[in-house]
């Protein structure tokens, strides 16, 4: 299929809610991903995994909580490739969580994009990992019992060796982060604040809470920053160079 | 016809040359399998075929460890009942073997032994002298075996010195052991009679397979009786081996690696396989080509972790949700399972589909000695697109239902959801109609390609047929043409290709049910007989004789 032929079909079937946090997201990637050479991307499942479809680039659109190991065997098997992995809140921090936590301790040289909204959208409203203690869905109609996680604490603790936050409604911003992810060897990890129209709609409030943090700090630093909720700092969190797994493995 | 422990099992009379079985037992830590494959290394450097069967409890330290050696001038998939020789390292072991030991027995005096014929020999006296750890015994039930088996102590010695670095003490503690019993007539005269011959193990022959065939990414979460071909894998140079977080996460890095046109494969047991088939759905779905090893082991759920069973074949068989294609083998000796499995990593390359290679513990982890691993299996390639411009067609719909491969960095999209020739998610109903139909076309010429490999294998003749698969194939072989029948050994169980068979039909397997049967019985719409047994152990040529003869 020729490129122009693909762009005008992909035009037509995007199906995302009018509004979504996910465009500002693809339009980000998009830029990001011009810069670079050989990306391929994965993605699992909800909403952000369409996102495969939507990308005139070499993807697999795979299963649930599954993206972080099937990303880490491209880059074993073609470590001239620039891997990267959108995922879900669900889709990664609720089923396959182990996946996340494993492929930031052994800092395999991938890119994990977290497509973070709270909620399951795709299958019309119910909690995930990070919905907020309280927060009403229809599977937890008195609200939900349990505290969120933390991602980025997540992400500090297992290993990550770059940790980042980006907002989809701020897509220069976002691009940013996602170009110095890529371009990182090493886990890198980056968590999109994603509003929700349909079942989580943050647009308003992270207008008013969001801003923007300059550079990397140490590590614990950048884990105090990451409990900070009053305002919600977004930017590079921490940024570490160390060996990567393929490195080692590979004897690169 | 089911499993009772029959009080009486008449001993197999020897009708050829030599035919000599060796059991040695002890704790775990007593290096009882080591000495077991060690025993089988000598006897194979003189050019004879053994069988070592393994036995061992899930644990560490103590309790109840087996080898069982048996040794023929001809070839032998199968370890006997009765030892013609038993080898007693803890007193505490004597009675699980009591009744099985038909002849010597040599022991260490550190106990007494009053059963029948003994040979006391001070083995931990031995050890003690040389301030060796208790694992050295085995050198000196090497030096005792290799005199007692009419064979000269240098090729005693040439084995030692082949098998480790550092040899001397072993050396010297096997010549202890050998002059302790100088004084015993041989009780045989096993001379060299022929080339050398290899010990493996059919996890070995399993991995050299997949080497064979091009494997280039391997990942495995532990479980016994899969192990050891990681084990394996990890020690080659070409070959990726790794040990993720869980046995989902390694079918989808090799999922992952065969996306990026690297051949991969994994391996597990039942309880692990249940984790991936989730993964085995996706590769079927979006056409990535995976072989993934099942060595099944008693169950349900954890079962007896150590022990055999044939219990896994109607999971294996529809592993996940959806239709599909799926080619699934089950190799029966180990130089089977050598060109089995490089023949499913190919076919699973061909087809671009999962491909199962299912074994049980008693093939995985038993030794048998070959003339090498030489058979005529190469890595059969396929056309692969190398360049590509725009998006690549890569469902494109054929008439055999297979596609044209390429990789990344070309503009590749792969997919779970239903999609079209090009990658796209649909839910166009005609599109999933047709791209449906094309995977599930693949069954055909999947069907016709097997037809023209070996789907099984037929031995003797006989009105009447013994159907096997599996390592099960071993102890009926031994007693099918003594007892006039014909013998077939299923190979491939998906697609199963049943021939023609008149007369009685009885299937041997370790399970329940008789999971083989029942499709048996399906394929020739008629009733089958049945000896099955899910005890955890193999059968023996000796007890099958006798539930043969009790029909």
């Amino acid at each position: 299929m020729e490129l122009e032929e693909a762009k005008e079909k992909i035009k037509k079937t995007i199906t995302w809610c009018p509004g979504c946090g996910n465009f500002g997201i693809l339009r980000a990637f998009e830029k990001a991903a011009s810069k670079m050479e050989k990306v391929v991307v994965s993605s699992g499942i909800g909403c952000h995994g369409k996102i495969s479809d939507y990308l005139i680039l070499p993807s697999c659109h795979v299963i649930h909580g599954r993206v972080p190991p099937f990303l880490t065997g491209i880059k074993l098997a073609n470590p001239d490739l620039t891997v990267v992995g959108f995922v879900g809140d669900g889709d990664a921090l609720n089923e396959g969580i182990e996946h996340l936590v494993h492929a930031a301790k052994r800092n395999s040289d991938i890119t994990i994009f977290l497509h973070n909204n709270g909620v399951f959208g795709l299958t019309t409203g119910q909690i995930t990992a990070t919905s907020p203690k309280g927060f009403r869905s229809k599977s937890t109609p008195k609200g939900n019992p349990e505290e969120p996680l933390n991602p980025i604490a997540l992400m500090l603790v297992s290993g990550a060796t770059f940790v980042a936050r980006g907002y989809a409604g701020k897509v220069e911003h976002l691009s940013n982060i996602m170009y110095e992810a890529m371009k990182h060897k090493g886990f890198s990890f980056v968590e999109i604040l994603q509003p929700c129209v349909s079942f989580n709609n943050t647009w308003k409030f992270y207008r008013k809470v969001v801003y923007e943090v300059d550079g990397a700090r140490d590590f614990e630093e950048a884990l105090k920053l990451s409990y900070q909720t009053n305002k919600i700092p977004i930017g590079v969190f921490y940024k570490v160079e160390k060996e990567s797994y393929e490195e080692v493995l590979l004897n690169l | 016809m089911q499993f009772q422990k029959s009080a009486k099992i008449n001993y197999l009379k020897l009708t050829h040359n030599m035919d000599f079985c060796i059991a040695i037992s002890g704790a775990a830590g007593d290096g009882v399998r080591r000495g077991g494959l060690l025993v089988a290394k000598l006897l194979s450097s003189l050019g004879y075929n053994t069988f070592v069967y393994q036995e061992y409890q899930s644990l560490i330290r103590g309790g109840h460890n087996a080898s069982v050696i048996r040794f023929s001038d001809r070839k032998i998939h199968s370890h006997r009942y009765y030892y013609d020789l038993f080898v007693c390292l803890e007193d505490y072991v004597l009675d699980l073997h009591k009744d099985r030991i038909k002849g010597l027995i040599i022991h260490d005096s550190k106990f007494e032994c009053s059963n029948g014929n003994t040979i006391p020999i001070p083995m931990t006296e031995f050890i003690k002298e040389e301030h060796k750890p208790i694992i050295y015994r085995n050198a000196i039930v090497l030096g005792v075996l290799c005199r007692l088996l009419g064979i000269r102590f240098e090729v005693l010695e040439e084995l030692f010195r082949k098998e480790y670095d550092d040899a001397e003490s072993d050396i010297l503690l096997a010549e202890e052991g050998y002059d302790y019993v100088k004084e015993i007539e041989p009780i045989l005269k096993v001379e060299k009679i022929g080339d050398a011959k290899e010990v493996y193990s059919g996890n070995d022959a399993i991995a050299i397979g997949m080497m064979r065939a091009g494997l280039r990414n391997y990942y495995a979460y532990p479980m016994t009786p899969a192990s050891s071909i990681l084990h394996f894998l990890a020690k080659q140079e070409d070959v990726i081996a790794v040990q993720p977080e869980s046995e989902i996460a390694a079918i989808m890095m090799a999922l992952g690696s065969a996306f990026a046109g690297k051949r991969a494969a994994v391996a597990t047991s039942g309880g692990g396989f249940a984790l991936m088939t989730e993964s085995i759905s996706l590769a079927a779905m979006a056409e990535i080509p995976v072989l993934v090893v099942e060595a099944q082991r008693s169950s349900p759920s954890t079962g007896m972790a150590t022990y055999t069973a044939q219990q896994d074949l109607d999971f294996v068989i529809h592993p996940a949700h959806g239709e599909f294609p799926l080619i699934l083998a089950s190799p029966i000796t180990v130089e089977d399972a050598f060109s089995m499995t490089a023949e499913l990593l190919n076919l699973a390359w061909k087809y671009q589909t999962p491909a199962i290679l299912l074994t049980d513990k008693h093939l995985s982890e038993s030794y048998e000695s070959i003339d090498g691993l030489n058979g005529s299996v190469t890595e059969e390639k396929i056309e692969v697109v190398e360049r590509c411009e725009g998006i690549f067609k890569r469902y494109e719909v054929t008439n055999t239902g297979i596609s044209k491969i390429a990789f990344p960095p070309n503009i590749v999209k792969a997919n779970s959801n239903e999609h079209d020739e090009f990658g796209f998610t649909t839910d166009n109903p005609q599109i999933a109609t047709e791209m449906y139909a094309k995977r599930m076309r693949k069954e055909v010429a999947i069907k016709e390609d097997i037809q023209k490999r070996e789907p099984y294998k037929v031995f003797n003749h006989g009105k009447d047929c013994i159907i096997t698969w599996g390592s099960t194939f071993g102890a009926v072989k031994d007693v099918a043409e003594e007892l006039g029948y014909k013998l077939i050994a299923m190979r491939y169980l998906r697609p199963l290709i049943v021939p023609e068979i008149k007369g009685r039909v009885i299937v041997v397997e370790c399970n329940y049910s008789g999971l083989l049967a029942n499709k048996i019985e399906n394929k020739l719409s008629r009733e089958v007989e049945r000896i099955n047994r899910w005890d955890g152990r193999p059968f023996t040529p000796e007890e099958l004789r006798e539930r043969l003869r009790g029909d």
